[in-house]
C-alpha cells in the first residue's frame, strides 16, 4: 500500500517536472528575426579617477569610474538595447551583479522583472543602496560573510546601484518590460535574437547619454541592422 | 522504503512542534500547582481560592477571588485570559498592589499554578481565549512630530494639540500620496534578548564582523574611514551618528529603538537595514545591547564644576590612570550664532572636564569627540583643532563677568588655549577676532588623540604672572567658559562651538577632622544611651 503511494507520488513529481520543462517556448523561433544594433559615440570617453584610502587590499589604491566607455570604431559600451514593443514571457536566466574589487560587475545589468542575485566576492562590507521610484528603494548591508543576497524588482525601470561604504561604486540595473534586450559590448555591438516579426521599436539607453529610439521592420529568419549615434 | 518512513516521522515531528501552544505557553499540572499555591498564595488568596485568606482583610486592593474567573489583565477579546496572561501576572506581579513578582519561583511551578488557578473556575475556562488584535499602529509620523529629531533642528512639537498633530500627519502624507497607497506593514523584531555581558560581547563581535566601524569608527565616535564620502539621497553630505551619544539618535536611544533602526535601516541615508545581514536574527539585539553599552542614554550635564585638591604631583599625561579615576563633568556646547560667521551645525557638542590642583599648580583635563584630527595647513587652507578655556582676567567678589563671547571692548578675558600642532598658549581677548597672545606664561599642554577623541591636560601655576592673568584660589566661585573648534569641519575664527559662563570651584583639601569627629559623636551617643537604659532599669 505504502509502496504504491510512493510510486504515485514519484509519478506525480516526474509529471510535474516534465510539464514545467516542456512548457512551450514563449517565442516562436520560426516567426522571429534578429536585430543587430551598433551604438556609437563621437565624443571622448569619460573616466573619473579617485584616490582610495581604505580597503586598499580589496579595492586597490585608485578607483576608476567609467561613465562613458568608447571602444574601437567609436563603439559605445554599456548601452542597454531593447525592443519594448515586443512582448514575451520573462527570461528564465537569473540576473546577477557581483561586487568585486569594489566595483559592480557588470557595470550595467539588464533583466526582466523578478529576482536579482547580488554577490559579494570582496570579503569586506558593502551595502546595496538602490535609487528607484517604481520599485521600493533598498538599502541593505551585505557584510563579508553574506556572500549572496536576492532582491526582487517587480516593476520596469532603470535603477541606480550605489554603495555608501565605497562612494565611487556605481552600477545600473535596467529592469525591462520585454525579454528582448542586450547590453552593448566594448565595440558597441548588441544582438537580440528571436524578435517577433513586424514593426518594432528599438530603444537604446545609456547612463549619461540618455535614450534614443528607432522603428525597424523585423522579418522572420532575417537579420535587421540598426545603428545609433548617441549624443551628449 | 525506510527513507519514506523516516521522512514521515520527521514531518510529523515538525508538525507536532509547530502546533505547540503559541507564545511559549506550557501546560501546567494543577495538582503540582496546588502544593505551590498552598505554600505561597493561600495566605492572601485563601485555600479555596475565594480571595479570603487570613491576610486578605489587611490588603487594599483586596486579593483576587479566583472562583469568579474574572481577571483584570488579559489580551483576549472574550473574558477568558490566556495561560500566558496568567503566567505573566504571576511572574511580574501587579505593580502598585501587594501582589509581588513571583519570578523567584521556577518557571515550571508558575505554569502549574496557572493550571491550578484555572481549576477554581473551570467552567469559565471552557471557552477558548480569543486573542485581541490591536488597531493597526501608524504612529511613526505622529511620534516624530511629537518627539522631534534629537540632534537636529527639528524640535519636539508636543506643544501642539494632539488633534493638530494628527491633522499634520494627514497633510504630510498628501505630499507623497502615491507612496502612502500601500498600507504600512509593521516590522516585527526578533524576540528580545536582555542585556548581559555575553550579549554585549557577541554584539561587539558582530559590530566588527559587519564592519559598523566603516562609518561609525572603531569605538563608535563617528570617525570611520567612509565618513567624508557619506551623502544622503539628495546628495547632501551627512554625518554618521556618534554611537557613544545615544541622546542624539534621531529615532531615540532606547534598546528597542536601536534594534528597530538596525532592522529597518534609516531611509534616505547611508544607514542600511541589517536584519538580513547578521548571522542570526538574535544578533540585532546583541548589537543593540552592545551599542547601548557604549554610552549613557542621557548625558548628565554638570552644573557647578569642581577641581579636586591633590597632595603631590598631578600627571601631565592625559591618558594617566589618575585622570580615569576622576568622574567626568560634562558640559554641553552649542554653535556660535551671535556674530558672523555663524555655526549652525557645530561639530563639537560636549566637553568633559576633570580638574585638579595642588599647592603649586592647577590642571585641567579636557575630553572631547572630534571625528577628524586636523592641524593648520596653509597650502590646503585647513584649520587646526582648537579648544580654549576662558576666565575673567581678575577674580573679584561680586564683579560683573566679561561678555561671555570671548570678552567685550572694555572687559577682556583670559584664555588658556590649546591648538593641534602648536600646543598650549595663553591669550587675552576682547572678542573672537581680537585675540592677543600673552608672553612669558608657564602654561603647558599635552594631548592624545585616538579613535575620534581628544584628551588634553593643560597646566598652569596657581599664582598669576602679570596683570592679564587670574590667580586661582581655593573655595572661590571662579567663572569659566569653553570654546572648541573642529578644524576638519571648517571651524575657525568666530565659527566655533561654545558655552556661556559656568563656575569652577577649587575644592579645599578635606581635613582629617572628618575621620575623628563622627566616631567621637557616635561613641558619646552610645554612652548616653547606655546611661539612659541603666537609669531606667534601676528605676524599674
Amino acid at each position: 500500500m505504502r509502496r504504491a503511494l510512493g510510486v504515485v507520488l514519484a509519478a506525480a513529481l516526474v509529471a510535474g517536472v516534465a510539464l514545467f520543462v516542456q512548457r512551450p517556448d514563449p517565442v516562436d523561433a520560426q516567426g522571429g528575426g534578429t536585430v543587430e544594433v551598433t551604438v556609437t559615440y563621437n565624443g571622448a570617453p569619460v573616466v573619473e579617477k579617485l584616490k582610495v584610502n581604505k580597503d586598499t587590499e580589496k579595492c586597490g589604491t585608485e578607483a576608476v569610474i567609467e561613465k562613458v566607455v568608447v571602444g574601437g570604431n567609436k563603439g559605445l559600451a554599456n548601452a542597454v538595447v531593447s525592443v519594448p514593443t515586443a512582448k514575451g514571457a520573462p527570461k528564465m536566466a537569473k540576473a546577477t551583479v557581483d561586487q568585486h574589487g569594489c566595483k559592480f560587475v557588470p557595470h550595467v545589468t539588464a533583466m526582466t522583472p523578478g529576482d536579482l542575485e547580488l554577490k559579494n566576492s570582496d570579503d569586506i562590507l558593502h551595502n546595496i543602496h538602490t535609487y528607484s521610484t517604481a520599485n521600493p528603494s533598498i538599502n541593505k548591508a551585505q557584510p563579508k560573510f553574506k556572500k549572496v543576497m536576492m532582491e526582487k524588482f517587480e516593476k520596469p525601470e532603470i535603477i541606480k546601484l550605489t554603495c555608501d561604504v565605497h562612494s565611487w561604486m556605481l552600477g545600473w540595473v535596467a529592469v525591462l518590460p520585454t525579454p528582448f534586450f542586450a547590453v552593448s559590448d566594448a565595440s558597441g555591438a548588441a544582438k537580440i535574437e528571436n524578435v517577433p516579426a513586424g514593426k518594432q521599436t528599438v530603444e537604446v539607453w545609456h547612463e549619461t547619454l540618455g535614450k534614443q529610439t528607432k522603428e525597424v521592420d523585423v522579418k522572420a529568419g532575417q537579420v535587421v541592422k540598426v545603428g545609433f549615434e548617441m549624443k551628449k | 522504503m525506510r527513507a519514506i518512513v523516516l521522512v514521515g516521522a520527521l514531518a510529523s515531528a515538525v508538525f507536532l512542534f509547530a502546533s505547540a501552544s503559541p507564545a511559549g505557553a506550557q501546560a501546567g499540572d494543577a495538582q503540582a500547582g496546588r502544593a505551590v499555591y498552598e505554600r505561597k498564595c493561600a495566605l492572601c488568596h485563601g485555600e479555596k481560592g475565594d480571595g479570603k485568606g487570613p491576610g486578605a482583610d489587611l490588603l487594599d486592593p483586596r486579593p483576587r477571588d479566583f472562583t469568579t474567573g474574572i481577571y483584570k489583565i488579559r489580551t483576549t477579546v472574550n473574558k477568558t485570559p490566556t495561560d500566558r496572561d496568567l503566567f505573566d501576572v504571576i511572574t511580574r506581579g501587579m505593580p502598585g498592589t501587594f501582589m509581588p513578582a513571583w519570578d523567584v519561583l521556577p518557571e515550571k511551578d508558575r505554569w502549574n499554578l496557572v493550571a491550578y488557578l484555572k481549576a477554581f473556575a473551570a467552567d469559565k475556562f471552557k471557552e477558548a481565549p480569543k486573542k485581541q488584535e490591536l488597531p493597526k499602529e501608524v504612529a511613526d509620523l505622529f511620534d516624530v512630530i511629537t518627539r522631534g529629531m534629537p540632534g537636529t533642528f527639528m524640535p519636539a512639537w508636543d506643544v501642539l494639540p494632539e488633534k493638530d498633530r494628527w491633522n499634520l500627519v494627514a497633510y504630510l502624507k498628501a505630499f507623497a500620496a502615491d507612496k502612502f497607497k500601500e498600507a504600512p506593514k509593521k516590522q516585527e523584531l526578533p524576540k528580545e534578548v536582555a542585556s548581559s555581558p555575553e550579549s554585549i560581547r557577541r554584539g561587539k563581535e558582530m559590530y566588527e564582523a559587519i564592519e559598523c566601524n566603516k562609518c561609525h569608527g572603531a569605538e563608535g565616535r563617528a570617525d570611520g574611514p567612509s565618513r567624508p564620502e557619506l551623502k544622503d539621497e539628495w546628495g547632501h553630505p551627512i554625518r554618521p551618528a556618534n554611537l557613544t551619544k545615544r541622546w542624539t539618535f534621531r529615532g531615540g536611544g532606547g534598546r528597542a529603538e536601536i534594534a528597530m533602526r538596525l532592522t529597518t535601516g534609516v531611509l534616505g541615508t547611508p544607514m542600511p537595514s541589517f536584519i538580513d545581514s547578521v548571522e542570526k536574527p538574535d544578533d540585532i539585539w546583541h548589537l543593540a545591547n552592545y551599542l547601548a553599552s557604549l554610552g549613557p542614554e542621557s548625558p548628565h550635564y554638570a552644573t557647578l564644576l569642581t577641581a579636586e585638591a591633590v597632595n603631590g604631583d598631578i600627571p601631565a599625561d592625559p591618558v594617566a590612570e589618575f585622570w580615569k579615576r576622576m568622574a567626568p563633568q560634562n558640559i554641553p556646547l552649542v554653535g556660535q550664532v551671535t556674530i558672523d560667521p555663524r555655526n549652525f551645525n557645530p561639530s563639537i557638542d560636549m566637553v568633559a572636564l576633570r580638574a585638579a590642583w595642588n599647592d603649586k599648580e592647577v590642571a585641567f583635563h579636557v575630553t572631547w569627540d572630534d571625528p577628524t584630527q586636523s592641524g593648520a595647513d596653509a597650502a590646503k587652507k585647513a584649520s587646526p583643532d582648537v579648544v580654549s578655556l576662558q576666565f575673567p582676567q581678575k577674580v573679584a567678589e561680586g564683579a560683573d563677568r566679561p561678555y561671555f563671547l570671548m570678552g567685550g571692548d572694555a572687559d577682556a578675558v583670559y584664555l588658556l588655549r590649546w591648538e593641534n600642532g602648536k600646543g598650549a598658549t595663553e591669550a587675552s581677548a576682547n572678542g573672537p577676532t581680537r585675540i592677543v597672545p600673552l608672553a612669558g606664561g608657564e602654561v603647558t599642554g599635552q594631548a592624545a588623540y585616538a579613535n575620534g577623541q581628544y584628551r588634553l591636560v593643560l597646566k598652569r601655576p596657581l599664582v598669576s604672572k602679570g596683570p592679564d592673568r587670574p590667580t586661582f584660589q581655593p573655595a572661590v566661585f571662579l567663572p569659566i567658559a569653553f570654546q572648541a573648534w573642529d578644524g576638519g569641519a571648517g571651524e575657525t575664527g568666530a565659527k566655533m562651538s561654545l558655552t556661556s559662563w559656568y563656575y569652577l570651584r577649587l575644592e579645599e583639601p578635606q581635613s582629617s577632622r572628618r575621620f575623628v569627629v563622627p566616631p567621637v559623636v557616635a561613641i558619646l551617643t552610645f554612652a548616653a544611651m547606655l546611661l539612659v537604659v541603666r537609669v531606667a532599669n534601676r528605676r524599674a
